[in-house]
C-alpha cells in the first residue's frame, strides 16, 4: 500500500468516526451551529488576540532563550548558575501559576495591562524552554569548526556569529516550531485572567448562545488549523535552511 | 647560498594534561623555506606540539617567538600570529553551512576586513590552484574527504601565511585520496613555502621534507635531515620505522 493511499484510508476511517459520533450526539444534543455564526467577529477577535500574543511572546522567548542559552554555556560561573536557576525555576512552575503570579501577584504592586501580563508569563516561561533548545543546538555545533575559527585568527564573537549561530538556529528549527506550537496550546491559559484570546471568546459565546459543545468544538477546530498551518511552515523553513 | 632566516623558534615548549608530561622542554628554529616533517608514535605529542605553537593548546611553561619577536598571551597577539600563521586539521574542520568559496573567503572577511566580494574572487583564485574551481557553490558534505581536505589547504593559503602547519593531513583519508593531497602540498613545497607537517606518511619526511623532527615521549630525540634521519641506528628511529612498515 502506497503513503498516499494509506493517509487516504485513515481520513476516510477518521471522518466516518466522527460522523458517527456527530451522529449518536445529535439524537440526544440538538447541535445549533446557526447560532455561533452571529458572533463570527469575537471568534476572528480572539484568533488575533492569540496569534498576537503568542507571535510577541515567542519573539520576547527568543530573546530570553539566546541569553539563558549563552548564561548557560559562560564561562562565568556566576553566569552559569543563574542560566541554570532560571531553568530550574520555569520548568519547574505550572504556567498557569506564573499567570496568576505576573498578574494578580506583580499587578497588585504595579498596574499591569492583561495583554501584556500574558506575554510577559508566557515569554518568561517559555524562554526557559527555547533557551535549553538554543543550549542543545549550540553544543551540537562541531567543536572542531569552533576550533578552525581560532586557528584562522577570529574573536569569540565572530566564531559565535559566523560559525555557531547559524548552524544552531537550524538544528533548533524544529524543535523550536514544535515550542511555538506548544506555547500557542499554552495561551489558552491566559484566559484566566480575562485576556479576550480565543479561548476566552468561544467560552463568552457558548455561554451567550447556550451552544457551548459547538463553541468547544470550534474552538478546538481553530487550535489545531493553527497549530498544523504553523507546523507546515516549519516544515518548509527547515526544508529551505537545510545543510546538504 | 643565501642565509635564511629564522621564522618561528620555539623556546622550551611543555605541556602535561592531567599531570602527564606529553610535551617536554621542545625547541626548535624553522627557517623560510624550511618543511618540517614532525614524525613520531601516536602519543608521542605531535599534534599537541602543533597547537601550542598556535596556541589552540596554551602551553604550561615556554615561548614561541614569530621573526624574533615573542608572541604573547594575549588576545590580540595570539590573533595577529594566527592571521600569518595558516592550519590544516586532520579531519578538514570546515564550516558545514557555508559554500566552499566562503569557507575559504572567511577569514579575509573576519580577520583582515575584506568585503565579501573581493574576498570571494581571492578564494576563487586559491581554490583553482587546489584544481576546486569547478566546486565553488559546493558545500562540504557534497565532496569527498580528499576534496575538503584541499579546500581546508586553500583556506589556510588564503591569508597568505608565512608558516603553514598541517595536522596529520592525509590520515583522515582512504588511502585512493591520499594522493591529491600529497601533490597538492608537495607543489607548495616546490614554491618555497615554510611549512611544519605533523604526519605518520614517511613518504612527506623522504621526498618532500628537508628535515625531519622525531618526537618521542614529548621530547626531541632526533632532529636531522630526511637521508640521515632514515638512515639512522637510533633505537628509537629503528624501533619507529620498523613499527610503521609493519603496519603498512
Amino acid at each position: 500500500m502506497t503513503r498516499a493511499m494509506s493517509k487516504i484510508i485513515l481520513g476516510v476511517i477518521v471522518a466516518g468516526m466522527l460522523w458517527f459520533s456527530y451522529s449518536s450526539v445529535s439524537a440526544v444534543y440538538p447541535f445549533n451551529w446557526r447560532s455561533l455564526a452571529r458572533y463570527y467577529k469575537l471568534f476572528i477577535e480572539g484568533i488575533v488576540t492569540t496569534l498576537q500574543l503568542s507571535v510577541i511572546a515567542l519573539a520576547l522567548a527568543v530573546i530570553v532563550g539566546i541569553v539563558v542559552a549563552l548564561a548557560r554555556d559562560s564561562k562565568v560561573n556566576l553566569l552559569r548558575d543563574a542560566g541554570t536557576l532560571y531553568v530550574w525555576f520555569f520548568r519547574n512552575m505550572p504556567l498557569l501559576v506564573v499567570i496568576l503570579l505576573v498578574y494578580y501577584g506583580f499587578g497588585s504592586a504595579v498596574n499591569i495591562d492583561r495583554f501584556w501580563a500574558g506575554v510577559v508569563s508566557l515569554s518568561l516561561f517559555e524562554g526557559a524552554y527555547v533557551g535549553e533548545i538554543f543550549r542543545a543546538g549550540i553544543a551540537a555545533v562541531p567543536s572542531g569548526e569552533k576550533e578552525a575559527g581560532e586557528a584562522m585568527g577570529l574573536y569569540r564573537s565572530q566564531i559565535m556569529f559566523s560559525i555557531v549561530f547559524p548552524q544552531a538556529f537550524r538544528i533548533s528549527i524544529p524543535p523550536l516550531i514544535g515550542q511555538l506550537v506548544t506555547l500557542i496550546k499554552d495561551s489558552s491559559l491566559v484566559s484566566v485572567i480575562a485576556l479576550g484570546d480565543l479561548t476566552m471568546r468561544a467560552r463568552q459565546v457558548g455561554t451567550q448562545t447556550l451552544a457551548v459543545f459547538e463553541a468547544y468544538i470550534l474552538l478546538a477546530a481553530c487550535y489545531l488549523f493553527m497549530t498544523s498551518l504553523i507546523s507546515l511552515v516549519g516544515r518548509i523553513l527547515e526544508r529551505r535552511l537545510a545543510i546538504p | 647560498m643565501t642565509e635564511r632566516n629564522v621564522i618561528l623558534k620555539l623556546s622550551n615548549l611543555s605541556k602535561s594534561f592531567d599531570g602527564l608530561s606529553v610535551l617536554k622542554n621542545v625547541s626548535f628554529d624553522v627557517k623560510e623555506g624550511d618543511v618540517i616533517a614532525v614524525l613520531g608514535s601516536s602519543g608521542a605529542g605531535k599534534t599537541t606540539l602543533l597547537r601550542c605553537i598556535n596556541n589552540l593548546i596554551t602551553p604550561d611553561e615556554g615561548e614561541v617567538f614569530f621573526k624574533g619577536r615573542q608572541v604573547e598571551r594575549t588576545r590580540q597577539s595570539i590573533r595577529s600570529f594566527r592571521s600569518k600563521v595558516g592550519f590544516v586539521f586532520q579531519r578538514f574542520n570546515l564550516i558545514s553551512h557555508l559554500r566552499i568559496v566562503d569557507n575559504v573567503a572567511l577569514p579575509l572577511v573576519k580577520v583582515n576586513g575584506m568585503k565579501w566580494a573581493d574576498a570571494r574572487k581571492a578564494a576563487e583564485i586559491q581554490l583553482r590552484q587546489v584544481n576546486l574551481g569547478e566546486k565553488l557553490t559546493s558545500y562540504p558534505s557534497q565532496l569527498s574527504g580528499g576534496q575538503q581536505q584541499r579546500v581546508g589547504i586553500a583556506r589556510a593559503l588564503v591569508m597568505n601565511p608565512d608558516i603553514v602547519l598541517l595536522d596529520e593531513p592525509t590520515s583522515a583519508l582512504d588511502p585512493s585520496l591520499v594522493g591529491e593531497v600529497m601533490r597538492v602540498i608537495r607543489r607548495l613545497s616546490s614554491e618555497g613555502r615554510t611549512m611544519i607537517i605533523v604526519t605518520h606518511e614517511t613518504e612527506f619526511a623522504k621526498h618532500i621534507a628537508n628535515r625531519v623532527i622525531f618526537l618521542k615521549d614529548g621530547e626531541i630525540t632526533a632532529d636531522s635531515c630526511p637521508t640521515e634521519f632514515f638512515e639512522s641506528k637510533s633505537d628509537d628511529v629503528t624501533e619507529f620505522l620498523t613499527d610503521l612498515s609493519a603496519i603498512v
